[in-house]
């Protein structure tokens, strides 16, 4: 990267130490700036480390640790002389579960070493060579903004802004003026852009629940209460590792005496720590368990009869519309009425690879164990009929009598119990109707114009789109190429930049997704200028942090109000994009305003500031729709029937009964379980999250590479046959790409799956194998049948020794 | 192996081979008084005396090595009162200490017969403490493969083969030096002195290694039926480093039996040319035998927990 | 030692994911391969045929956090050469940087690898129990910031009265040697003990 020499090479032989940080400060002629006073606690119960460290030197800061794990934790940075000593998670005193300390994870930790990683951004930059190819050169932000402006009006005036999009991120998803918002409000504002629906982490969940439950759930701790907890492929103490979020209120459920059992292809961490029953299921055949769970609560008069005929649609024959055509309810489908196989646990052992007896005792389980939470999470959505699972499971908590009762579930994921309410940097309309999936956006780049809302595509707000993407804003994202499916093929539609012809990135990382662009703008971190975050809710405490600036700057990073203020005054909206607000404190003082306009308790812009955090507790364990159960006429839910949708009048209107059932089904996955490719790939790869990431976010930190290696989990058996000791450098492959990873030989994993953890950064070689291990040069750009999601856990490969 | 453990290998080679030689050259001196005079004695054993100086210190600078903050290596001997390898550097300074002065008064001819040969006697002890100490270092709960009786055993054993085969080949090149020089000594003497050294050198070098070879095997099976770190241990040392350890005990044996038994033949039949190259070749092979020995104590090791 | 501080790890809580570990480094400033505490993976059980499909059996798993033990009998200030290694009045086992010649002598002695040596300084280093922080009133930073309140520490005395007396998991080794002073609450399921056959460390090349 043809990067100013000097200044670069101080950033690679800094060894990311305190003692680098002086050198960096003293290299570009400042220190550290402390934008606010002393950060403590807001409750009267002062710290004493917090009281004692007033009197030392050092000042414990509050900043904040905000990614897309969604845990939003609380940080403080000591700061000694200017210079950040170390990072101090949340020294509140108290911690109970009545308000519980937001103890940032290993991530969190590790934030020095992320935001003086020799990764970072340290100036903008153009691309000089092919796309894709790696070669920038440093230029201006003058001539950054300038290029982006005349680009925006070329494009603009070419092609419509139908052909611009703000590309789905999650780096810097938060409302306030350092997120993504300002970007957004003035690409609105320049007339708009395409947006799209659902997200990379729910596509299917999001596009689905809506259809069955709503979504409406008991909050996690309610789990408190509850004596047995069902989880499907849910794996929160990894995925939410910190703060006060579903893994606490999980562990904190198990010290209370809740039994667990986890439905997963692997044992995960979690399964492990809550000292679950593990049943390992083959990958993406929960429906088929759900049906046989079904059958046997129905053949032993096992569940809630009364509850399903007066809550349920399309449970049994008699509770299905009236236009529904015969045999189309879940109890003729599960009695074999509809099609002749009866779903048995004989049935479902073969496709599960869970013994026939062990799904009678699951059942027997679940029905007599009250109150039983039966939860899921995201993994198994994101499969290739990920819409199915997400409508099952909510049907076990119905059947088993545990909707809306304290400590039982609707069968979503983990509900909320209230979070606090902030204002956020104003988006605006977008005067460009035309959205599309999430996961389909290399079809805009080369259809757009062939897209419609039809079966194929599924775009929204618009019957057909009149333009291909030729414009893309990346903001904080890595999933141009990283987190997208197919790697290889993404970057082949990419690399022609006469479609989409000009991708702009802000990043604070030279990230994959970074190398594909072609302005690269370099973002501050949240240490490098002032935020606010919130965060909690998932049990009975939120809180918002006052996340300050604790150093300068690092080389031309700049906060991303400033890039979009300069933009908008190139672009001639500066008026309206600043509504009389220029600066962060300014945006920020309008954040807290909204925010004591909801909570009088709310400290005043200058009193938060001081005390950094503002926490609100709540009575918590709230009962997802318990107004729905006391009377449903009154109350319905929010789903079109208002009630639990078994039977979706929306989806048989689509009349695609092999892909888009009304009721959910087990539809055998391409490259899955039984896809006759298994012959040629004989292994099931899912990409699961690694609690070293969060995504691809601190992928390459040396903290977190060094305590939790990038690693294939493969069992013991399948490792066997070929030959691969724990350890061994492997190559895993199918006819989309080649990565190279080392194994973890495991017991905890089915024979026939592996688990390739997700958001390890893309490196290819010469030869295009894959040296970083990313799971998505092995995945399938095939979005899903009704949410149009993505697939990234259903794939077929072969793994081999290297 | 990183060179921390090349330095060790170098300098336990190198001061156990020094050890050896020492106490190796004092037997032959006293014998070799018997058989004839002190001057001849003293011909036959001070230039040998002399070059075993080198060798200790090289092995104690290469020791310096191995520490990752040399500037503190005088603190190392503080902690003599629980630490073998206080006491073993402790040894070694005493040993090549008490062996400069023996040698400077042993070649300046200072001091009485008597003296020297006291002093002599307590260096050599220092010596032999220095190989015990050496392997009570290694005697270490947590570290199976080292915490058995074959540590002791090979120590020793290394000490007096190397140390016996390195004076053997010292004193052929010493004979080839005084037939140069023929005023310095009476030669058919010393043709005379060093074929009975060689001769008994030789029959010693077959013993130790011998001892070798009977203690390895014992070795291997006794790790193979301890713990799961010590069978990981035995399984090293047969699978993955099993070449290197094959060609570490055939070597042996080449070096040991073969040339030291060639060497005894040589020497009683006064083949000298044949004789030399015995010698010389014994040395070698033993001395690249015992190297890959000691380079598989340290690869092969492996401390329990985590 | 009448005053001696020692850890508590409640195994039950443990979830693997290493924020004492990082927690440690961070405050410590600690080099890459310098890791004073770990969290080591005891696996074990093995998937088996039963009719025409494999099934789980005795599969478990579970997560060790381990530093120094700051133990009664320490292997390692015995064997220091430089006699660099000592006990304090709370009996922190502590290494003077001033006095360390980095032998490494002493990493081959801790069965529990808490002597780890810093190739920057070129000396050993090890875990001291943050003790600048416990001049502080603060709690050692592993302690302050486990995710899921697994750590603890305090006199040892009291932590065994609180938590009992368990030391030896697995993948420990036996106690009896050095006598650490950590306690361990074992997990509802199963723990093994130091002398099991029945698992092994998942994670070496981690630790």
């Amino acid at each position: 990267m043809g990067q100013n020499q000097p200044l670069s090479q101080i950033l690679d032989d800094v060894v990311l130490t305190r003692r680098s940080f002086v050198k960096w400060s003293s290299a570009l002629g400042g220190t550290a700036a402390l934008a606010g006073g002393l950060g403590t606690a807001l409750h009267s119960a002062q710290t004493t480390e917090a009281a004692r460290a007033a009197e030392s030197t050092s000042q414990l800061i509050t900043t904040a640790c905000y990614h897309n794990c969604g845990g939003r934790c609380i940080l403080y940075a000591d700061v000694q002389d200017g210079v950040v000593k170390r990072l101090v998670p949340d020294i509140d005193e108290v911690d109970t579960i009545d308000q519980p300390r937001s103890i940032p994870c290993l991530r969190g930790r590790s934030q020095i070493h992320r935001v003086y990683s020799t990764d970072r951004l340290k100036y903008p930059m153009k691309r000089v060579g092919k796309r894709g190819e790696g070669k920038f050169e440093r230029i201006s932000w003058e001539e950054a903004l300038d290029t982006i402006a005349s680009e925006m009006k070329r494009l603009k005036e070419a092609y419509g802004n139908e052909s611009f999009y703000f590309h789905y991120a999650s780096g810097t998803q938060w409302p306030g003026p350092n997120g993504r918002n300002p970007v957004r409000r003035l690409m609105r504002l320049f007339g708009g852009y395409t947006d799209y629906y659902g997200t990379y982490s729910s596509a299917c969940y999001s596009a689905v629940i809506p259809l069955i439950t709503g979504g409406i759930n008991n909050s996690a701790d309610d789990m408190l209460s509850s004596k047995l907890v069902v989880l499907f492929s849910s794996n929160p103490v990894v995925t939410t590792s910190g703060g006060d979020n579903v893994g606490y209120h999980c562990m904190k459920a198990k010290e209370a005496g809740a039994r667990f059992i986890c439905i997963d292809p692997i044992m995960t961490d979690s399964c492990v720590a809550l000292e679950a029953e593990w049943i390992p299921i083959n990958p993406g055949t929960d429906v088929a368990l759900v049906a046989a769970l079904s059958h046997v609560m129905i053949t032993n008069d096992l569940y809630d009869k009364d509850f399903m005929a007066k809550y349920s649609v399309g449970f049994s024959e008699d509770t299905l519309p009236e236009d529904a055509p015969k045999n189309s309810s879940w109890m003729a489908y599960v009695m074999g009425d509809a099609d002749d196989v009866e779903k048995t646990p004989e049935w479902a052992a073969e496709i599960t690879g869970i013994p026939a007896e062990r799904i009678v005792s699951l059942a027997y389980d679940m029905a007599q164990t009250k109150p039983c939470a039966i939860f899921q999470n995201l993994g198994f959505q994101r499969r290739a009929y990920g819409e199915q699972p997400v409508r099952a499971i909510p049907i076990l908590a119905a059947m088993t009598g545990n909707f809306a009762i304290h400590g039982g579930s609707t069968g979503g994921t983990v509900g909320s119990a209230g979070g606090i309410k902030m204002g956020g940097v104003p988006t605006g309309d977008n005067p460009v109707k035309g959205v599309i999936s999430v996961f389909m956006w290399p079809d805009m780049i080369t259809r757009g114009t062939e897209m419609t809302n039809g079966p194929q595509d599924r775009i929204k707000g618009v019957e057909k789109l009149n333009a291909n993407m030729k414009f893309m804003w990346n903001h904080g994202g890595n999933t141009i190429t990283n987190q997208h499916s197919d790697i290889n093929l993404t970057q082949e539609i990419l690399s022609d930049d006469t479609k989409l012809e000009l991708i702009v990135t802000c990043e604070v990382m030279m990230t994959p997704s970074a190398m594909w662009s072609d302005i690269l703008l370099p973002a501050s971190t949240g240490f490098e200028t002032d935020n606010v975050i919130t965060g909690g809710g998932s049990g009975r405490v939120a809180w918002a942090m006052y996340s300050h600036q604790v150093i300068d700057p690092l080389f031309e990073d700049m906060p991303e109000i400033w890039m979009a203020d300069q933009l908008a005054d190139r672009l001639g909206v500066l008026d309206e994009f600043r509504e009389g607000k220029e600066t962060t404190e300014d945006w920020i003082r309008f954040m807290v305003d909204t925010a004591r306009e909801a909570d009088e308790n709310f400290p005043t812009f200058e009193e938060f500031k001081e005390i950094g955090i503002y926490k609100k507790t709540s009575p918590g364990q709230k009962i997802g729709a318990a107004a729905f159960v006391e009377d449903p006429e009154a109350n319905p839910l929010t789903t079109p029937t208002g009630k639990i949708e078994i039977y979706s009048p929306t989806l048989a209107a689509l009349e695609d009964p092999e892909e888009i059932p009304a009721i959910p089904k087990y539809i055998p996955e391409w490259e899955g379980v039984s896809d006759p490719l298994r012959d040629t790939y004989p292994l099931m790869m899912i990409t699961p999250h690694a609690v070293q990431r969060s995504h691809s976010t601190f992928s390459g930190i040396d903290y977190l590479e060094e305590a939790h290696h990038h690693v294939m989990w493969i069992n013991a058996l399948d490792a066997a046959d070929r030959g691969i000791e724990n350890g061994d450098t492997c190559y895993v492959f199918n006819d989309r790409g080649k990565i190279e990873i080392k194994a973890r030989v495991t017991p905890r994993i089915r024979p026939g799956v592996i688990a390739v953890p997700q958001g390890h950064w893309h490196k290819p070689d010469k030869d295009g194998l894959d040296k970083g291990g990313c799971g998505n040069t092995l995945t399938k750009y095939y979005p899903t049948p009704y949410a149009k999601g993505n697939p990234q856990h259903t794939n077929l490969v072969q793994v081999e020794k290297a | 192996m990183n060179t921390k453990e090349w330095a060790l290998i170098a300098y336990t080679i190198l001061t156990q081979m020094s050890v050896g030689a020492f106490v190796i050259l004092g037997v032959v001196h006293t014998l070799a008084l018997r058989k004839s005079n002190e001057k001849e004695a003293s011909a036959l054993s001070d230039r040998a005396l002399l070059a075993i100086g080198p060798v200790i210190v090289l092995g104690v600078l290469v020791s310096l090595l191995h520490l990752g903050n040399p500037m503190n290596a005088y603190r190392a001997i503080s902690n003599v009162d629980s630490s073998w390898l206080s006491r073993e550097i402790l040894a070694t300074v005493l040993f090549t200490g008490l062996g400069a002065v023996f040698a400077f008064l042993q070649w300046r001819k200072i001091g009485t017969f008597q003296m020297r040969r006291i002093l002599a006697v307590v260096a050599a002890l220092a010596g032999l403490v220095l190989v015990f100490c050496m392997s009570q270092v290694y005697l270490l709960d947590f570290e199976p493969a080292w915490n058995t009786a074959a540590t002791p055993i090979t120590f020793f054993v290394t000490t007096f083969l190397l140390g016996g085969l390195a004076m053997g080949a010292a004193f052929v090149a010493n004979y080839s030096y005084l037939k140069s020089k023929p005023n310095l000594s009476d030669l058919p003497i010393q043709a005379d002195l060093l074929r009975t050294s060689l001769q008994w050198i030789a029959v010693a070098a077959m013993i130790l290694v011998g001892i070798e070879l009977v203690v390895m095997p014992l070795y291997v099976a006794h790790l193979s039926n301890g713990n799961a770190l010590a069978v990981e241990s035995a399984s090293k040392l047969t699978g993955e480093y099993g070449t290197i350890f094959a060609l570490r005990l055939a070597l042996g044996v080449i070096g040991a039996v073969l040339f030291s038994l060639f060497l005894y033949m040589t020497a009683t039949l006064k083949k000298d040319r044949q004789m030399v190259n015995f010698a010389y070749g014994a040395f070698a092979v033993v001395l690249i035998a015992e190297v890959m020995g000691r380079f598989l104590f340290y690869a092969i090791h492996l401390r329990m927990g985590i | 030692m009448a005053n001696q501080l020692g850890f508590h790890v409640d195994l039950s809580k443990c979830t693997g994911c290493k924020a004492c570990q990082v927690a440690c480094k961070d405050k410590n400033d600690l080099p890459m391969d310098v890791i004073w505490r770990r969290v080591a993976q005891y696996t074990g059980g093995e998937w088996i045929k039963s009719g025409n499909q494999y099934v789980p059996s005795n599969i478990f798993s579970y997560f060790v956090s381990v530093s120094c033990m700051h133990c009664d009998n320490p292997l390692c200030l015995e064997v220091c050469p430089a006699a660099a290694i000592s006990k304090n009045e709370d009996g922190i086992v502590e290494i003077d940087q001033d006095k360390c010649v980095g032998c490494r002598y002493c990493e081959w002695t801790c069965p529990y690898g808490a002597p780890q040596f810093n190739a920057d300084k070129g000396t050993m280093t090890k875990c001291n129990f943050c003790v600048d922080l416990l001049a502080n009133g603060e709690k050692p930073a592993c302690v302050a910031g486990c995710t899921f309140r697994a750590l603890d520490f305090g006199p040892i005395e009291e932590l065994r009265e609180k938590y009992g007396h368990f030391d030896g998991p697995a993948p420990l080794v036996d106690p009896s040697v050095t006598k650490p002073n950590m306690v361990f609450t074992p997990r509802k399921t199963v723990t093994m003990t130091f002398d099991s056959k029945a698992g092994e460390i998942a994670n070496p090349e981690e630790l």
